[in-house]
């Protein structure tokens, strides 16, 4: 009893996964580079840094995981 | 009355909007309960896809629910607190429940539920420290919550779960490391300013 074919299943983890990393790389980047010439010795400035490198860390671990299943990497 | 007792009498506060916990937004977060007992079926049973369907649907309306609250203006520190603790259940639960059936390694998820508890324990603390219910926020564990969520969904779709799962512990491990420092050592920030009405 399934709904779509395993085939279809794993294309649709490979989209849903593929591009929800790349939009959020994207975005995390772009929210990066927003933080440039900002005072970094705000607390609130260096949260920010933070969760938006974890966000593209996580994006490219995605990325790579996309690719690796279908023998890319 | 004297001149001096009117003089000494305290100003009244600006009325506060009283937000009932009773909303529509806690509404749809209290539903994604709803979505763990036939997660649990369709792993009990072996169906994929249907375990891949339920935590989808969870982790929909998990997004649903801010932006409902944001329709009805419902937000309130109960809801945040309520969110927060919601995404700790459910997708706890549901990684248990992954691992128990073998879709998932253990040691990770052993790992992974250690470091949730930790940082549970962590923002009970810095809830005394601040002085207030505020659920505490942190965009790097935003993140990561999403990649929870994510997580589940690859054990269910059997989609390169060794891989993602042993990634996801540094970043978690990281990710606690510096909001320990944060809630634990540094200064705590001033509460925010009309943000929220009172949860009644």
């Amino acid at each position: 009893m399934e709904l779509v074919s395993v085939e279809a299943l794993s294309w649709i983890v490979t989209a849903m996964t593929g591009i929800f990393a790349g939009a959020w790389l994207v975005y995390d980047v772009r929210n990066l580079t927003t933080l440039r010439g900002k005072d970094f010795s705000d607390p609130l400035i260096r949260d920010r840094c933070f969760g938006y490198l974890m966000g593209i860390t996580i994006a490219v671990i995605g990325l790579v995981g996309v690719l690796r299943f279908h023998g890319i990497l | 009355m004297s001149a001096a007792a009117i003089t000494a009498a305290p100003t009244a506060a600006p009325a506060r909007r009283v937000v009932s916990p009773w909303n529509p937004a806690n509404a749809v977060t209290a539903s994604r309960f709803l979505t763990l007992p036939p997660f649990v079926w369709a792993c009990a049973h072996g169906y994929h896809q249907y375990a891949t369907l339920f935590i989808i649907i969870c982790g929909l309306l998990d997004k649903v629910d801010g932006l409902v609250a944001r329709i009805f203006d419902c937000r309130s520190q109960f809801g945040e607190l309520f969110d927060a603790i919601t995404d700790g259940i459910c997708y706890g639960f549901c990684l248990v429940v992954v691992a128990y059936f073998g879709w998932a390694p253990a040691i990770p998820v052993a790992l992974t539920l250690l470091l949730g508890l930790g940082n549970s324990g962590l923002r009970a603390i810095y809830m005394r420290r601040a002085g207030r219910p505020v659920n505490y926020k942190s965009y790097a564990m935003e993140r990561v919550v999403a990649y929870t969520a994510y997580l589940i969904g690859f054990a269910t779709g059997n989609y390169l779960v060794t891989f993602f799962f042993w990634g996801f512990v540094p970043v978690m491990v990281v990710t606690i490391l510096y909001d320990a420092k944060r809630m634990l050592i540094d200064a705590v920030p001033p509460a925010p300013v009309g943000g929220y009405g009172s949860a009644a």
